[in-house]
């Protein structure tokens, strides 16, 4: 019958407090959020900018080897890019909804917390990558891969200012439905390949939702090119030089903007996951660097989907360049700050509905995807033929 | 292991068999329900409880009646301080004992002000269920200025062991007036943000109208009360029923709602936070400045007799039987509590409902697992 | 038949003491009188036998009435009063789990707070806090019952 020593009151000293970890300094927040976004702008700098003209002006793309290197290269920097992103706005959004709900959020990592994410990055790589044992093991690993690489696909064919583009697809809309659809995939295939109830019914909540809301979104995609008379992203871009396509596109934009929170997977369409209904849905028997490949897909998605938003209807890369030569390496560097700072409003404003809403109830998910975004979807692609119609006309 | 009665093997191909629970984050505390699943509608649902059970009916019986009031606190630990009365009141009336009038008011505005945390503890829950996270954090801290009242005079939160036989067990805190005022004003500016996040919110009605229609027979058949009861269009209210304290003193409404659905038991309860701050201002005025604010009992408490007293807890009718036999230990204590009735509901409301909606019509019944289970 | 039951009346309430036999007829009669609201069913142990009681209510005046009967340990049945009030489902459960009645008809008699391979009821004076029986723990003799003939006859409905 022995016993453990007990830690008694009187052995735990007070901690010499000096500095409160929780106090907020938004000194320091603002300052990391400026050394972030001012970060990220210098790797799109790099990685579009920098990169492609060291390469064209040396002449090396023009050998086989040196565009293998170059291509190497660049998808090494998407994944750099898509990573920062992920790894920013994790901490972001903690400490955006910490804000909203009148709390500090994360403050023990780094100054004000900044370094959150870093830290539980290190820690889910450090955790055991657990699998129960019914799950299918080869599917079970290959889906958070296949969700975590359809999102950073998606970031090759954006434009981020002109002239520079990882791949200036001429399908640049088809590649971005196709590899959006891609991540289904991961979501639906991941949770059936866990053997479990909850995970199931994520799954197939997952298959209805994310299949549901490709047609519409699909549609207000292909209204745009319609309208723009490109599927090419940089021309569309391009032709939002006078008038940008929210206006005259805005029943596609408003189509875009529901479809793509419900890719998204997040509130009021976090179904598929649903921690409180479904502990998780398709994720509830993932962990370690699987979860985490779910996780970073879902930010990765958060920073692409509002990028097309922007790209698509909200001018991309136009804003004043005071007087800059449009083809001058400045101009460029500016166009892909405005890009930036566009993104990140819609970012924000992605964040805000994530932390208002409730959830809807599936059947709900569904009549509207069908019922009220298929319609006006549709309704926007044939007001899309007419303006085109009529702009050709006059 | 819960013996051969858990599984019910299914005989149909298209029905899944799911156990919500007991660690489910939906099902608050330790509920198991059995859902059978065809698709996304509930075929079956088969509540399985007792994980919490202590056996407090037993222990009770081995205690001295001041020693049990503490115990009545850890059923409903969520509205703590409301648990106590029931057992107090049944104890004063076969002791006979005058309650002061400075401690009638005071225990209603301490009743009230615990509905008030119960209901902001439900609301946050409950709107996590619906996925909405905003809210808890709101009524969350919302609710620690009340409990930070409470702690200044009884100097505990939750659980605070302060009603007692002939009133209460010390006098209030000289702060405590200004401090419930001061919070009653705070708390009203907040109500409209409340209302805008929930009962107002589009998608939230979407979720609750017409969702877990409980008629108004059934629900009294059931002895479903508080508010499940009254959003089913039956005004009991125990606290007009049979009044106790200085309820009958006080002029306040009992909100009732005739459709009995899930939106009607959230408009309830928010209809009857809107109550307690006027129950709480009366009591306010009214309280005595000076008296007494516990009476005569005896010294040792020998309880001879049978007796039942009910209060409406923020959950509704929480009733306590006390049989005494003459000696200062009870021979038997039953607790009457509002969520083991509430929960009998179930399987009525939730077959034929969507899963989504299970978890809403679930958190909409508001169950504690401390007074379950007991 | 008549019904044999004494009546009493204790605070703001009546108090029916009521032969087993009686005891669903007597309820079943209370229920035609309107007591619609199951406010509480306790079960108890008296160590001479087990005491169910049953309080009720009417929600339309707040008239509440208290009905108990005491059943010998060796034959602890009742005949249920679930189809009168469904809400005392989960209650009969609990006295029978808790204390030993057996409610005869009850659509569902199982243990509902213990789990379900226990063999004893932890309420039963028999049995300390741990659930172990007291030693030397005898059943007292059953009490002497007044006659239940002599019952007041025309006592608020007393016939059958």
């Amino acid at each position: 019958m022995s016993r453990m020593p007990l830690p008694l009151d009187r052995h735990i000293k007070p901690k010499l407090v000096g500095y409160d970890p929780t106090r907020p300094r938004p000194g320091v927040e603002r300052l990391a959020y400026t050394l972030f976004f001012g970060s990220l702008w210098a790797l799109v700098v790099v990685a579009y900018g920098l990169v492609p003209a060291l390469f064209r002006s040396q002449g090396w793309l023009d050998g086989a080897l040196g565009f293998f290197f170059y291509a190497v290269i660049e998808a090494l920097l998407a994944f750099g890019i898509a990573a920062v992103v992920a790894l920013i706005l994790i901490v972001v959004l903690r400490k955006y909804l910490g804000k909203v709900q009148e709390r500090v959020g994360p403050m023990h990592y780094g100054p004000a917390g900044v370094l959150q994410t870093v830290f539980d990055a290190l820690k889910l790589l450090g955790k055991e990558d657990f699998a129960p044992a019914n799950v299918d093991p080869l599917i079970f690993r290959l889906a958070p891969a296949i969700t975590f690489v359809s999102a950073f696909l998606m970031l090759v064919a954006v434009p981020v200012a002109g002239g520079w583009v990882m791949a200036d697809l001429n399908v640049g809309l088809l590649f971005i439905v196709a590899a959006s659809t891609l991540g289904a995939y991961g979501v639906v295939l991941g949770g059936l390949a866990q053997g479990g109830k909850w995970g199931m019914l994520g799954a197939f909540r997952a298959g209805a939702q994310l299949v549901s809301y490709e047609v519409p979104l699909a549609l207000a995609l292909l209204a745009v090119g319609v309208y723009s008379g490109s599927l090419r992203l940089s021309d569309i871009v391009e032709h939002q030089q006078g008038l940008w396509h929210v206006v005259p596109m805005f029943i596609p934009f408003l189509v875009y903007l529901v479809a793509s929170i419900a890719e998204l997977k997040s509130t009021p369409f976090d179904l598929p996951e649903a921690e409180s209904e479904l502990i998780g849905g398709f994720n509830t028997e993932y962990s370690g660097m699987s979860f985490a490949f779910f996780f970073l897909a879902e930010f990765v998605e958060l920073f692409l989907l509002p990028a097309l938003v922007v790209v698509l209807f909200f001018g991309g890369w136009h804003g004043p360049l005071f007087g800059l030569d449009p083809a001058s390496f400045a101009a460029q560097a500016l166009q892909s700050f405005y890009f930036l700072v566009k993104t990140a409003v819609w970012v924000w404003i992605f964040m805000w509905i994530r932390a208002t809403l409730p959830r809807f109830r599936d059947d709900q998910l569904m009549d509207l995807a069908w019922k009220g975004l298929l319609p006006l979807a549709l309704f926007g692609l044939i007001l899309a033929a007419f303006l085109r119609m009529f702009v050709e006309v006059v | 292991m819960r013996g051969p009665t858990q599984i019910l093997p299914t005989d149909r191909a298209d029905e899944m068999l799911i156990n919500m629970g007991p660690q489910h984050p939906a099902t608050h505390g330790v509920l198991k329900v059995v859902i059978g699943l065809e698709g996304e509608r509930v075929t079956r649902a088969v509540p399985h409880i007792g994980f919490l059970h202590r056996n407090h009916e037993k222990i009770e019986e081995a205690r001295t009646y001041p020693q049990i009031i503490t115990y009545t606190d850890r059923m409903d630990y969520v509205s703590g301080l409301q648990n106590e009365l029931p057992f107090i009141l049944a104890v004063e009336d076969l002791l006979g004992v005058e309650v002061p009038d400075r401690a009638k008011y005071l225990r209603v505005i301490f009743f009230e002000l615990y509905r008030l945390a119960s209901h902001l503890v439900w609301l946050g829950t409950g709107m996590l269920d619906f996925g909405a996270i905003t809210p808890f954090l709101y009524t969350f801290r919302d609710r620690e200025r009340i409990l930070e009242i409470v702690e200044k005079t009884a100097g505990a939160r939750m659980l605070p062991n302060y009603f007692t036989f002939g009133g209460v067990r010390r006098d209030v805190h000289p702060d405590f007036f200004k401090d419930v005022a001061d919070f009653l004003d705070f708390f009203e500016k907040r109500l409209p943000d409340y209302y805008a996040l929930v009962l107002d919110s589009p998608v939230f009605q979407a979720r609750a109208v017409g969702v877990g229609v409980l008629p108004k027979e059934r629900a009294i058949a059931r002895g479903a009360s508080g508010p499940v009861l009254r959003a089913s269009g039956v005004a009991y209210d125990v606290r007009k029923a049979e009044p106790y304290d200085a309820y009958p003193e006080i002029e306040f409404e009992v909100p009732v709602r005739e459709e009995g659905d899930v939106y009607a038991r959230f408009w309830v309860r928010f209809k009857e936070m809107e109550e307690s701050i006027k129950i709480i201002r009366q009591a306010i005025e009214k309280t005595p400045k000076v008296g007494p604010y516990k009476g005569k009992v005896p010294a040792r408490m020998k309880v001879k007799g049978s007796r039942y007293r009910a209060v409406e807890i923020s959950r509704g009718h929480l009733g306590a039987h006390v049989v005494g036999d003459g000696t200062d230990r009870p021979y038997r204590i039953k607790h009457r509590s509002p969520s083991f009735a509430n929960l009998q509901l179930i399987p009525d409301l939730l077959v034929g409902a969507r899963f989504a909606d299970a978890i809403a019509i679930l958190s909409s019944l508001d169950p504690v697992f401390g007074e379950v289970d007991r | 038949m008549s019904l044999r039951f004494k009546t009493r009346e204790e605070f703001d309430e009546v108090v029916y003491a009521v032969h087993p036999e009686d005891y669903r007829p007597l309820l079943e009669q209370l229920k035609g009188e309107g007591f619609d609201y199951p406010r509480n069913l306790t079960g108890m142990d008296l160590e001479y036998g087990l005491r169910v009681v049953v309080h009720l209510t009417r929600l339309a005046d707040g008239a509440k009435v208290t009905v108990y009967t005491d059943v010998p340990y060796d034959a602890p049945e009742l005949p249920s009063i679930t189809d009168l009030w469904p809400g005392f489902e989960w209650f009969e459960r609990e006295a029978y789990d808790l204390v030993g009645v057996r409610f005869r008809g009850h659509p569902d008699l199982r243990r509902i707070l213990t789990e379900d391979h226990w063999t004893i009821h932890p309420l039963q004076k028999r049995y300390d806090t741990g659930g172990y029986e007291l030693p030397g723990w005898q059943p007292k003799p059953w009490p002497e019952v007044a006659d239940w003939e002599e019952a007041p006859e025309g006592d608020e409905g007393g016939e059958a």
